[in-house]
């Protein structure tokens, strides 16, 4: 008897709390506690969509990569580094022996589309909220959203886009490829949204400004060889911006000529946090800038770096007499040990020569990994090429052959300090003359490899380049094989 | 007068025949094995409170006695009897073995060894009392078939990671360990305060759910035995450690002529002119090796009366590195106290308290320039303060002791964590337990780097001073009620029903904070209170985290006879890590046993005393995947307006809202055997396991994700399978040769077979890291065991230019081969070799892991020894950099230098070859056998100390990782990082010390 009240009495205990953990359980479980900003509820203010556009500029510090391959792609700089087997990637590209297989071209593809998908999302809330100035910030999304999907058709031609929303998992194995010609409307479509939007001189310096949307659409322009249009453009910028030619070319590229009078837009780094190799696309610091320094050098001036993107002899050869750009391009080092005093290693494929715009001065903070924290901003955009893309606008299209000669000459008379190198000719020599001052004025810039590819010039200047496979680099293998069918390799790859 | 005598004999006739009745029992009893009287058993007349005890003689006496009257004779180790009352008897009474057994914990309770239906393996105070390691992980290895135990680096408190039958996850693999109820770890208990380690292999853990598939090891610590006197123990050991392996490296004069040879052949001018003078040179493993010692002390009092059971211990261990012993070190201290209370003969109160302090200080290890790293490849030319101003070595290797001395790093942990348990018996049969563990624990780090210059372009170059501190809180509750119903039925059918219920809760902080410009560039200095400097970039940082778990579990078992044995066990979990949808799940498993060798045809069998066969089957998981559907803004958003650092946001991870924990489906086969007097015991297990919703994160996805952005990163799906298959053995043989000599051998072997058996899309993952700038060398993939290691597959070296174009050209792989250059071969026959020609060259996981222990015991001294052995593994040696001027193993001696000089070691150039590409020639055999532990201990005989009032009175010394025997080149052939992808991969781990020990125990 006194059992069975004892079982009936524990069974009933037990219920009421099995019951009662029961319902607390779910309970127990939802009050987690965390600090966490959801990424689809956010854009609830004018702040976080400032907060949202930093995250957009970001990737324009990882085109560093677009900047040192296309002059290692070029004929103006071999690859270089430690050894034939540093950077097998940046080697191949050098040597044209580069295939599907490649890290670094892997790397192109994955940080500029990170690019877009960041410009994007910003563009996915486009319409959540109004505030005052939201024009100026979408503009500027729109800009960046260009600026990466221009990269990405230079270096691979047609890309799958996608408008206004981010890309989704399964969309590499619906979104085709669009053809070049779709790329460069909704590059221009941007960019005269943001050419509308924006005003020349930025809210802060580094932000994106009128001038810098309309050189960059000039160029899409120039390299769809609409030439017309962008005659007008690249016009429009050189007779409104607030931009000129600095006085002294050798001031450019010091630290205290960033953000000067000749940028119309510049990639922003800085030397305030540290790196590593882990994930380069992190870095604040101009990684480029690294990889092209001087081998173990010990002196003034200058820091260390990996010893890549050294200049060749024949590009030294192509300067004129008395061109002051020569100096300041690039940095005879033999003359350098001989004239200070400082030792410097020798790495691999040594010219004597290294690209003196965008190697490492000393002064910066050196923040660890030292290497890769360098501040030089890049100057992605400089007065001097917009004078350059206006004259060839002018002169290819048929469309002011003089406005040509005058923008030609004043980049030459910067150059050469007088005007007894002023060009004359006309038409082809003309054209001639252009492509030339657009090698010497530009020289370690990042543009060399494009612009022989647009002028039909890549075959004969580039040893090694085949025509119909090598005017675009190819799609990484490991893209061909997630779209499973979707897209195509590029040509002969 | 004639009445009165009459009266009285009537009387007395009454007496006598009442008399005559009831009888006085006398009788004696024995022990039917030896004939000695037993002392102490209880001889009672059924059904009445009439009773005696025997006497130190064995004999009893008891009065009044019903003739025929049944006696019961019931004794503790024997099997009572019951027989008709004789006025005198003479009682032999059997040894009841089953009553002796052992008791296992299972979960929530404990089994009969015998009863056990799982694969279930336990290790005793004895063994770990006699490995006398350092962190009681240590134990495992080598004495527990399916388990095996592997470090990633020797230094001084570096933990250990265990694994169960192999790996089936690319991600957690490690056991749930529970403590005394509540989940712990290994590296805060003190070996000394640990009673016994089970490990519950099998489905038999499914009773732990979500936490159970990889395995559970239940630790109990020493508590105390009820009416023991106290008993003082005191242990200590001392000793020296040295490094137990030291690489061949070239010396100055076969180095400088290497390199010169390989700057010949690149085309390049000669470095050293005059080598004839240059002899040995500078050996910098000789340098940073140094021998360094370790201590411990340990302290234990036990004891318990009639109703309270106590243990109090303490223990201070400390260690120094082999490699900068002033920079690498460890100390421990444990303090340890079990208290269980018999408050009623219903109610019990018991708790557990450990209490753990660490103190440590690390160097750089295991990886592109860490010490070793730095000394392997420095120049045996340079002079032993030699810095590498010019860079000759790269932007990576220093001097390594200049590293080790700019090293400055502390680390303070120290934690609280235990139990309190409360056990009430309801009603004949039920049990209620109730419990709560917890666990806190808090620690703070600080490192600090000087200003430095090394070299020209060294990544150790700092320009500015910093101070980094963080402080880290980790807290864990386990709060469980179950009730535990046992009853039998007609003394065959016996049942235990267990039900429960289990709430957990982890939650914890930390804080991180840099700062800039030490004062005096110096270590003393370097507090973030004193320091002087900002940075725009952020330089500190914070994160919670808190996780939950219910559970409901229940376990139904019932054996007829103790011969046909059959469990059932069910458990209910949910976890807050996960959306609502996918919350919860059910764990079901069953397991059944039948006891062959109780059976009557083999009853009475003289060979054989044991034979069961067991069986599992059941579903557990594995805790992983939580938080996954968070899609956060954690991405790094960070560019630079107005020339200032400006933060902004980024999306992190994608997020992955269908996330759920991985499950695993085991099934086990075992047999456990006893045979000549369970002096020879075998357990045989065959097991297989099915390893579902493996979480692959870092799944490569398109670009177009935008998943390369920093901060960004590919959403973690559920998308992989495994398959492990595998057996078991453990033989052992214990024996008395004579009353002196006792000796017992052990052997068991683990074969594990695991393959990735499927990832959705088919898309082959990789991991790991090899050289600068190549491919990651490990892949999970499909039909391949995880992490196996894919590269190059060589076929001698070219020893003619000839042989060279025989050959399919090799420059797809980046550069002409000449000869001397490894030949690989076109697995793919194509025509070409190239990246595509990549294949299997080799796995980190070895095929058997095998254990073989010996110990022997005469008159007061013992000896004994334990090895262990892994076959059939493979290791990528990866601390060699690929630069012209670094020094190298002796294996180059043998290089090609021209036709048939060589068809093993490509020619030593500086020019670009295809010989650095990952291939086979940088995957060795990493097989070993190592003795770890070799101990010869004397005890001064028991009447000698008794005098003295003690009870034992040890002297030992003892050898731990005495030897090696193994053809890997490296420093350990059983160090990894313990990842399932990228493990196996050798930066230059930290070796492990071999360790000369004298050691003491007293009992008093």
């Amino acid at each position: 008897m006194k059992n069975n009240k004892n079982i009936f009495s524990t069974i009933l205990a037990f219920a009421f709390i099995a019951t009662g953990i029961y319902s607390c359980s779910d309970k127990f479980l939802d009050e987690v506690e965390s600090y966490n900003i959801d990424s689809e509820g956010y854009f609830n203010s004018e702040d976080d969509y400032y907060m949202a556009l930093i995250g957009a500029y970001d990737l324009l510090q990882a085109s560093y990569v677009n900047v040192l391959l296309g002059e290692i792609a070029s004929d103006n700089t071999l690859c270089g580094g430690e050894s034939a087997t540093d950077v097998i990637g940046f080697q191949q590209i050098d040597d044209m022996t580069h295939t599907q297989v490649n890290n670094n071209l892997r790397d192109v593809w994955n940080w500029m589309f990170a690019g877009v998908n960041r410009a994007n999302y910003i563009l996915e809330f486009k319409d959540k909220i109004e505030f005052e100035g939201k024009e100026v910030i979408l503009g500027e999304a729109s800009f960046l959203r260009a600026y990466y999907n221009f990269e990405l058709l230079k270096w691979f031609g047609g890309i799958p886009l996608k408008v206004d929303q981010r890309f989704a998992p399964g969309d590499e194995l619906s979104i085709p490829r669009s053809t070049p010609a779709e790329v460069y409307a909704l590059i221009e479509s941007d960019l005269k949204y943001a050419v509308n939007n924006l005003e020349y001189v930025a809210p802060q310096t580094g932000r994106v400004t009128k001038g810098a949307a309309e050189a960059l659409l000039g160029k899409a322009y120039l390299y769809q060889n609409k030439f017309a249009e962008a005659a007008t453009v690249l016009d429009n910028v050189i007779n409104n911006g607030p931009y000129d030619l600095a006085l002294d070319y050798a001031t450019i590229f010091e630290n205290d000529g960033e953000n000067g009078v000749e940028s119309v837009f510049e990639v922003q780094y800085t030397d305030a946090e540290g790196a590593g190799f882990g994930c380069l696309q992190c870095s604040e610091g101009n990684v480029a800038v690294g990889f092209n320094s001087i081998r173990n050098h010990t002196g003034p001036t200058y820091d260390s770096g990996y010893s890549f993107n050294v200049p060749t002899q024949a590009t030294v050869e192509v300067f004129e007499e008395g061109d002051s750009r020569k100096e300041a391009s690039i940095l005879d080092i033999n003359a350098w040990a001989v004239s200070t005093g400082a030792t410097f290693g020798e790495g691999y494929e040594h010219t004597g020569y290294y690209n003196r715009k965008y190697i490492a001065r000393k002064g910066d903070l050196n923040t660890g990994d030292q290497n890769l924290t360098n501040p030089n901003n890049y100057r992605s955009i400089r007065f001097a090429d917009v004078l350059l893309m206006a004259a060839e606008a002018n002169n290819r299209g048929n469309v002011d052959d003089a406005k040509a000669l005058a923008y030609l000459n004043r980049v030459r008379e910067r150059a050469f300090g007088d005007s007894t190198h002023n060009v004359t000719a006309t038409g082809g020599a003309l054209t001639t003359a252009i492509y030339h001052e657009r090698r010497v004025e530009l020289v370690g810039e990042g543009h060399r490899f494009f612009d022989l590819v647009r002028t039909g010039e890549a075959s004969s200047s580039i040893e090694g380049f085949v025509t119909g496979k090598h005017e675009l680099f190819p799609i990484p293998i490991e893209e061909i094989q997630f779209s499973n069918g979707n897209w195509a390799q590029n040509p002969n790859y | 007068m004639k009445k009165a005598s009459y009266y009285v004999l009537i009387a007395f006739l009454f007496v006598a025949s009442a008399s005559a009745q009831n009888i006085t029992v006398n009788g004696t009893v024995t022990s039917s094995g030896d004939g000695l009287p037993l002392i102490g058993v209880n001889v009672k007349v059924q059904n009445t409170n009439t009773g005696a005890v025997s006497d130190f003689d064995g004999n009893f006496s008891i009065s009044n006695v019903v003739p025929g009257a049944v006696l019961e004779f019931t004794y503790l180790g024997f099997e009572s009897k019951e027989l008709p009352a004789q006025s005198k008897m003479s009682i032999a009474l059997i040894e009841d073995n089953e009553s002796l057994e052992e008791i296992v914990l299972i979960g929530y309770g404990s089994q009969r060894k015998s009863d056990l239906t799982g694969s279930v393996s336990v290790v005793s105070a004895e063994t770990l009392e006699k490995l006398k390691p350092i962190d009681a992980a240590q134990a495992l290895q080598g004495t527990t078939a399916g388990v095996t135990v592997s470090s990633a680096s020797g230094s001084p408190g570096s933990g250990f990671n265990i694994l169960i039958r192999g790996v089936s996850s690319n991600g957690n693999n490690q056991p749930l360990l529970i403590v005394d109820g509540y989940e712990g770890n290994l590296n805060s208990l003190n070996p000394d305060d640990i009673e016994t380690l089970t490990v519950l292999k099998d489905a038999q853990a499914a009773i732990y759910g979500i936490k159970g598939a990889n395995g559970v090891i239940l630790v109990t610590t020493k508590k105390g035995k009820k009416n023991s006197a106290p008993t003082l123990t005191y242990s200590t050991y001392s000793g020296t450690q040295e490094t137990s392996k030291k690489l061949n490296y070239l010396n100055a004069s076969e180095y400088a002529a290497l390199v010169n040879e390989s700057y010949a052949a690149g085309g390049q001018s000669l470095p050293y002119t005059d080598i004839s003078g240059l002899g040995e040179g500078m050996d910098w493993q000789d340098q940073i090796f140094e021998t360094a010692s370790m201590t411990n002390h340990n302290i234990g009092l036990s004891g318990g009366t009639e109703n309270v059971t106590y243990y109090l211990g303490a223990s201070n261990l400390k260690q120094d590195g082999i490699i900068a012993p002033e920079k690498s070190k460890f100390e421990r201290s444990n303090i340890k106290l079990s208290l269980g209370v018999d408050v009623n003969d219903n109610l019990k109160v018991s708790t557990n308290l450990n209490y753990y302090a660490v103190d440590r200080k690390t160097i750089n290890e295991n990886g592109l320039g860490s010490v070793l790293f730095n000394a392997l490849n420095y120049s045996p030319l340079f002079e032993i303060d030699q810095e590498d101003v010019n860079g000759l070595f790269g932007n990576e290797i220093i001097n390594p002791l200049s590293q080790a001395r700019d090293t400055y790093n502390s680390y303070f942990g120290n934690s609280i964590e235990g139990n309190f348990q409360i056990d009430y018996k309801l009603m004949e049969g039920l049990t209620v337990t109730t419990r709560i563990g917890f666990k806190t624990f808090s620690d703070k780090s600080k490192s600090f780097a000087p200003i430095a210059t090394y070299g020209a372009g060294k990544v150790f170059n700092n320009d500015r001073s910093t101070v980094s501190q963080n402080k880290v809180q980790n807290h864990s509750y386990t709060w469980e009620a179950f009730a535990v119903y046992k009853k039998s039925f007609a003394d065959a059918h016996n049942f235990a029903l267990t039900v429960g219920h289990s709430a957990q809760k982890f939650w914890g902080d930390g804080l991180f904070a840099t700062g800039f410009d030490v004062p005096n560039n110096s270590w003393d200095f370097a507090d973030i209170a004193l320091t002087t400097g900002t940075s725009e970039a952020k330089s500190n940082g914070s994160y919670i985290y808190d996780n939950r778990l219910t559970s409901f579990f229940g376990r139904f078992q019932y054996d007829y006879k103790g011969k046909y044995l059959i469990s059932g066990m069910v458990r209910r979990d949910g976890s807050s890590d996960f959306t609502a949808a996918n919350r919860f799940d059910q764990f079901n498993s069953v397991t059944a046993g039948w006891k062959i060798s109780d059976e009557s045809f083999l009853k009475d069998n003289s060979v054989i005393n044991f034979l069961k066969l067991r069986g599992s089957y059941g579903t557990l998981g594995n805790n992983v995947g939580g938080n996954l559907f968070r899609a956060a803004l954690s991405g790094e958003g960070v560019y630079v307006f107005d020339n200032a650092l400006t933060i902004g946001a980024a999306l992190g991870p994608l997020p992955n809202a269908n996330a759920t924990w991985e499950t695993a489906e085991k099934t086990d086969i075992g047999l456990d055997i006893k045979l000549f007097n369970s002096k020879v015991e075998i357990v045989a297990d065959y097991f297989l396991e099915d390893r579902e919703d493996l979480l692959i994160g870092g799944l490569p996805v398109s670009g177009l994700l935008g998943t390369s952005a920093p901060g960004s990163g590919s959403p973690t799906v559920n998308a992989g399978t495994t398959r492990s298959e595998g057996a078991e053995l453990l033989i052992s043989y214990n024996d008395n040769i004579s009353d002196d000599l006792s000796f017992g051998i052990s052997y068991n072997v683990t074969k594990v077979e695991g393959t990735v058996t499927a990832i959705n899309g088919d898309v082959p993952l990789q991991g790991g890291s090899f050289g600068v700038g190549q491919p990651a060398p490990s892949r999970m993939e499909v039909g391949q065991p995880i992490g196996y290691f894919y590269g190059l597959q060589s076929n001698g070296i070219f020893q003619s230019q000839a042989e060279v174009d025989a050959h399919p050209s090799q420059v797809g792989l980046g550069n002409a081969s000449a000869p001397g250059d490894i030949r690989f071969v076109d697995t793919n026959n194509d025509g070409q070799i190239d990246s595509n020609d990549r294949t299997f060259i080799g796995k980190p996981l070895a095929d058997y892991y095998m254990g073989f222990n010996l110990s022997l015991n005469f008159k007061g001294f013992d000896f004994s020894a334990y090895t262990y052995a892994e076959v059939g593994k493979d290791m990528v040696r990866n601390y060699e950099r690929d630069q012209p001027n670094v020094n190298r193993l002796d294996l180059y001696l043998d290089r090609w230098t021209g036709a048939g000089t060589s068809n093993s070691v490509p020619r030593a150039t500086t020019g670009a070859t295809n010989n650095k590409l990952f291939s086979d020639f940088f995957v060795e055999d990493a097989s070993f056998i190592r003795i770890q532990n070799i101990q010869l201990g004397y005890s001064l005989p028991a009447d000698v100390i008794s005098a003295i009032g003690m009870s034992k009175f040890r002297i030992y010394a003892s050898v731990n990782n005495a030897f090696t025997f193994t053809n890997y080149e490296g420093f350990d052939p059983a160090a990894t990082t313990g990842q399932a992808l990228g493990g196996g991969i050798d930066y230059g781990f930290y070796p492990v010390s071999r360790q000369y020990l004298l050691g003491l125990n007293i009992s008093f």
